[in-house]
């Protein structure tokens, strides 16, 4: 290139070719490649990043970003609150955090951003160029399913961090620290149950339709309709039954199985947990919980592998 | 071989096994129900610019889904770059870029973007998946524009986007579908002029799908003819050509003197109207031609040099004899 320049330079009638790209002719290339596995890790970091709006215009950053902070600030408000108060106590606990909260960002995140992940490449038709590419049929939608798995446990998890930091910070001695820690512990291990519930049955609900909107109405109906259908039934179970009864209904106990949120809730009652949650506890149902976890995970990670069987490819 | 799962990285280009084909397949079948797909496709198609053509479903999508590994055969046997389609198919993928022919680009990402990301997804690691992006959009002419979101792009750009992404991964075998579709004369004259400068000046061999014989016959040097799963004739273009360049004689009297003169001197004469048609095999064809008039005395009045489309030949109005005398099938 340099040699182009100088020349150029030298002979007063040319005009500069600065600027000008020159064929170099064509270059091939001899370095290596990626195997399957890593290709696959590419993708679902690229899926990851587009979750949160990288790589995108500024537009696509506001939904992740707003639902982000908003999770994020029951933690920082409450760590502020320890500082200044006397007895240093924490108001948020780690296994529920704010239930109602909670919940409503989620569905808002995943509605919104799971079509970004799926339903981009099935409207634009890109899918038969990922398949005409060295990765299997399957390694797309488990690359997808891994980044936005990913996603909702950082939407989830992050904000116990911060509550548990903003804890610790304020307390003293290693014996309440470690108290924290212990209660920290099954917080996080719930985030990921409902990570991996929320990601499969979201993914596979925006990958029915290349159309975005749809695919985020068909996400956001699914889990708020399921939510609200689930508490509804919960609560005429627990009016029929009253409190001077003594007891919880069956229907109060069971409907509960209807949504994954309040699923999730039951399953961590029947696993031990005592904070009040959505539903009343399950009690001796507390298996069906386990099961129903069971299934919605099945139910989300063997339709995308149906969905993803039956696309076209080329 | 045996690595189907293909965890590990894999490094450098693979030598050809065996055969010098890039594509290679022997009676290979695919049948849908009762709908076949292919039929017994047996063809061997060397190195070069190859055209497939065939016209709306004479199976040409369903031979290049089986060539990528995606679509397992009925029966019989295929090879990309000496690689089994049935088990393989990974590496051929690795190897081959593919542009199909429905849109394909996501339109809310640049050019620039979204081909290191395909570079990325056939395998390359970041930084060369970033040059090889900017090299493959400046080889298909895209310059500034590339930095804009496709969306904003002209059908020719977005053609181009098409072949770059096929060409990133540094493909040793391209196959391109009906890459001229939707194009204007001029759009078509360019990707014409881009494809078989990809096939000659960058080594890079190329199979292309088309319907319209007429336009890829300029840049092949092979062709593949198919009609309802069927080979109907493969073999190089030069061979194509000769079979299509027919020498017409007329003589004014004497005509069936001379076709039996022809005939016995191994020409093969055909009547045409009042006068003869032999095939054009070279200068010597017209030596034989005058020597046989000149040894006969007749009075020839027209010898002229006719050329068949290759459409006709494959439609076979052209005339009878002389489609059946084309050089042998490569079966």
């Amino acid at each position: 290139m340099s040699g182009d320049g100088t020349a150029a330079a030298q002979m007063p009638g040319r005009p500069a070719t600065s600027g000008v790209i020159h064929d170099i002719g064509y270059r091939g290339y001899d370095g290596p490649r990626l195997g399957r596995a890593q290709i696959t890790r590419a993708l679902c970091w690229h899926s990851l990043r587009s979750a949160f709006g990288f790589g995108r215009g500024a537009k696509a950053k506001i939904v992740p970003v707003l639902t982000f902070a908003i999770m994020c600030l029951p933690a920082i408000v409450s760590a502020a609150v320890i500082a200044v108060s006397s007895n240093h106590q924490r108001m948020i606990s780690y296994d529920t955090y704010l239930p109602q909260l909670r919940i409503f960002v989620l569905i808002v995140f995943i509605a919104a951003q799971a079509p970004e992940l799926v339903s981009r490449d099935l409207r634009s038709h890109t899918l038969p160029l990922y398949f005409a590419r060295p990765i299997r049929r399957l390694d797309y939608p488990a690359a997808k399913l891994a980044a936005l798995f990913l996603a909702c446990l950082a939407m989830i998890e992050i904000p116990l961090l911060l509550l548990y930091l903003g804890t610790i910070t304020q307390v003293r001695g290693g014996s309440a620290i470690w108290h924290e820690t212990r209660a920290l512990i099954p917080g996080l291990l719930l985030g990921v149950a409902w990570a991996l519930v929320l990601a499969g049955l979201g993914l596979l609900l925006a990958s029915l339709s290349g159309r975005r909107a749809y695919a985020t109405g068909a996400v956001a109906i699914f889990f708020f309709l399921s939510l609200t259908l689930a508490l509804l039934l919960t609560q005429i179970g627990e009016q029929g039954q009253g409190p001077a009864a003594g007891g919880t209904s069956g229907l109060a106990r069971l409907a509960g199985l209807l949504s994954p949120f309040t699923d999730l809730d039951g399953l961590r009652m029947w696993l031990g947990g005592t904070t009040r949650g959505l539903i009343p506890s399950p009690g001796s149902y507390g298996p069906l919980y386990g099961l129903m976890f069971l299934v919605f995970l099945a139910a989300g990670t063997g339709g995308l592998v149906a969905r993803y069987r039956k696309v076209g490819v080329a | 071989m045996s690595n189907e799962d293909g965890a590990g990285p894999v490094v450098g280009p693979a030598p050809l096994a065996r055969s010098e084909a890039v594509i290679e397949s022997a009676a290979l079948t695919k049948r849908y129900g009762p709908v076949t797909a292919l039929d017994e496709l047996s063809v061997a198609v060397a190195p070069g610019i190859t055209g497939l053509v065939g016209a709306n479903g004479a199976g040409k999508s369903t031979l290049v889904k089986i060539l990528l590994g995606l679509l397992p055969a009925t029966s019989g046997k295929a090879a990309v770059l000496g690689y089994d389609c049935a088990t393989d198919g990974h590496r051929i993928r690795t190897h081959t870029g593919y542009m199909p022919e429905h849109d394909c680009l996501p339109p809310d990402v640049s050019a620039t973007e979204f081909v290191t990301h395909m570079g990325r997804m056939s395998g390359l690691p970041a930084t060369a998946a970033k040059e090889r992006a900017a090299d493959s959009l400046r080889h298909v002419g895209l310059y500034e524009e590339r930095y804009r979101q496709i969306a904003t792009y002209s059908t020719g750009m977005k053609q181009r986007v098409k072949l770059a992404q096929a060409l990133v991964g540094d493909p040793r075998l391209l196959l391109l579908d009906e890459p001229t579709n939707g194009l204007d004369p001029e759009g078509r004259a360019t990707m014409l002029e881009l494809i078989s400068r990809i096939g000659t000046e960058f080594g890079i061999s190329i199979m292309v799908a088309s319907h319209l014989l007429g336009e890829i016959e300029q840049i092949c040097d092979q062709l593949v003819a198919i009609d309802g799963g069927r080979l109907l004739r493969a073999d190089t273009m030069s061979s194509f050509t000769r079979a299509s360049e027919v020498l017409l004689i007329e003589v004014n009297e004497g005509g069936e003197q001379l076709r039996a003169e022809l005939d016995r001197r191994g020409l093969e004469p055909v009547p045409y109207q009042k006068a003869l048609l032999v095939r054009l095999a070279g200068e010597e064809t017209y030596d034989t031609v005058r020597d046989a008039v000149a040894d006969l005395g007749l009075p020839l009045s027209r010898m002229e040099q006719r050329r068949h489309r290759l459409e006709e030949l494959f439609r076979g109005d052209g005339t009878p004899a002389l489609e059946t005398t084309g050089a042998a099938d490569v079966r």
